[in-house]
């Protein structure tokens, strides 16, 4: 196969060989590491199972071992009825598990990063709702993560996927773009509508920065996880309805990782500004570390 | 992997982890000097725990994690966790990670970049690069001709492929330094073999360690 380095060599190799986006990941990975593609899928198969389960004991509640966050998830699938203003049973019950799975994380409880754990969220929130409206089995769905998996090593290549050194676009911003091109996959898209999918939603988080309270992967980063799921949504959506991306993904991920570049580091993860620095920010973390 | 950050909690163990693979025996003393994000957010992401999970020999999805620091006490493994600059050039999540075992002592310097991947900058002073994801040997030896040749050819009779190597010294006929990546890990006869070379002080082997376990 030919290398498959960037967005456009996937593209390139679609176009050439008409595979869906999964097969062409899987010929890679399964070339890559000398085993047969199906194994490779297998594993995929796993890392499903763990992320669904992960929902399961995310919405099971409990707080964070800071007592800041754990909860939300369950009173979002509580609360969700149909006509509800952000779009009744689906969208609440992306948000919901999208939180869960950080509850989940907050607890130091197993979860599968995606592509890092402080945005683990996305990804299978988004694919677990959308497989559930549909209908769609564990088969299908990890299919949509060899998809969303195989967005993110793209852009691994390129960029470094830590808030300490890209801010959070490069942690939320790339896990929704990943979960927003799952999505249109899953929902039929060829190739390049995936991948606008993806650029529409990772344009759309650039300059977010990373200042968590306390230093915490709790506050915003926990309800963030369901915000951002919304943006991986809207970018299947519009991606789907014909809405292209004007500045090609590979440049986008160039955008972020010189965004990141420039963010002072008082917004990459040292909780040295931002939220963290608000007086209510400071006030936390004092109380919490017992400095006076 | 367990929570809560991939590059504060697995990366920061998988850094350890590669420590423990270098030091081939059971540390006694695990000490951490942390810099910049990595100082600043240890104790909420469990870097402290995470640390200590990677060099009693845990893999990143071990759910015993969390009581490292417990279980670093329960097994006798004395600790010291500090913060260090430095200085600005270095990544953000950095770590220096000395281990002392009953009869050697290792040091590295890394990085986690971010979604559990690491980078090893300095095993034993010596600058390398290093992910830990490939099977690698790294040699430490007395700088003199030859030495190249005679451990490539250990490695090429054995049919297995170097994707790269790189090759320091601190000086002409000083210790040096070769770091040998692998298509393929390799078998335990030609390990030895490598060790027995005249010259060679010191083989490590370090098979996958970040990147779990190998698909079969």
């Amino acid at each position: 196969m030919p290398q498959l380095n960037s967005f456009a060599d996937l593209l390139a190799i679609a176009r050439e060989t008409a595979l869906p986006l999964d097969a062409i990941f899987l010929a890679e990975e399964a070339a890559e590491r000398e085993v047969p593609a199906e194994r490779v899928f297998q594993i995929f198969l796993e890392r499903w199972a763990v992320m669904k389960d992960s929902v399961r004991r995310g919405l099971a509640g409990g707080k964070s071992f800071s007592g800041l966050v754990g909860g939300d998830a369950k009173k979002v699938m509580d609360f969700t009825r149909d006509g509800d203003i952000a779009g009744g049973r689906l969208v609440s019950r992306c948000i919901a598990y999208s939180i869960a799975v950080l509850e989940e994380n907050s607890r130091m409880g197993v979860i599968v990063a995606a592509p890092t754990a402080g945005a683990a969220g996305m990804v299978p929130g988004t694919l677990l709702a959308l497989s559930e409206e549909r209908g769609f089995d564990d088969a299908f769905a990890a299919r949509g993560l060899v998809v969303a998996g195989g967005f993110g090593a793209l852009v691994a290549a390129k960029a470094e996927l830590s808030g300490a050194a890209g801010g959070c676009q490069a942690e939320q911003g790339v896990g929704a773009a990943m979960a927003a091109g799952a999505l249109a996959f899953l929902l039929g898209a060829g190739p390049e509508t995936s991948v606008h999918a993806a650029a529409l939603t990772l344009q759309n988080t650039l300059g977010l920065a990373c200042d968590p309270v306390a230093g915490l992967v709790e506050v915003p980063c926990v309800v963030r996880n369901g915000f951002t799921a919304m943006l991986a949504l809207t970018g299947a959506q519009t991606a789907l309805a014909g809405v292209e991306s004007v500045i090609p993904m590979d440049e986008v991920v160039e955008a972020m990782v010189k965004i990141g570049e420039a963010m002072p580091r008082t917004l990459k993860e040292t909780a040295d500004g931002g939220l963290a620095m608000t007086p209510t920010g400071c006030r936390i973390r004092n109380e919490l570390y017992q400095i006076r | 992997m367990v929570g809560p950050s991939s590059s504060h909690t697995a990366g920061a163990c998988r850094l350890s982890h590669v420590a423990l693979a270098l030091l081939e025996e059971e540390p006694v003393e695990a000490r951490f000097e942390l810099h910049s994000a990595f100082a600043k957010t240890m104790r909420g992401h469990g870097t402290d725990r995470a640390l200590l999970a990677g060099a009693l020999g845990m893999e990143v999805d071990d759910a015993n994690l969390k009581n490292a620091l417990e279980l670093a006490k329960a097994r006798g493994l004395a600790y010291a966790l500090k913060p260090k600059n430095m200085g600005p050039e270095a990544h953000p999540n950095s770590v220096a990670i000395h281990l002392r075992g009953r009869t050697r002592s290792i040091s590295i310097l890394g990085a986690s970049i971010g979604g559990g991947m690491i980078e090893i900058r300095e095993v034993d002073g010596f600058p390398v690069s290093l992910s830990a994801k490939d099977p690698c040997i790294l040699l430490f030896y007395e700088d003199r001709p030859g030495m190249v040749m005679r451990a490539s050819e250990i490695i090429g009779r054995r049919g297995i492929n170097i994707a790269s190597m790189e090759v320091l010294r601190r000086g002409k006929g000083d210790q040096a330094f070769m770091r040998i990546d692998l298509d393929h890990p390799l078998p335990h006869d030609d390990v030895a073999a490598l060790k027995e070379l005249p010259g060679v002080h010191r083989v490590h082997v370090l098979d996958r360690v970040a990147g779990g376990a190998p698909i079969t």
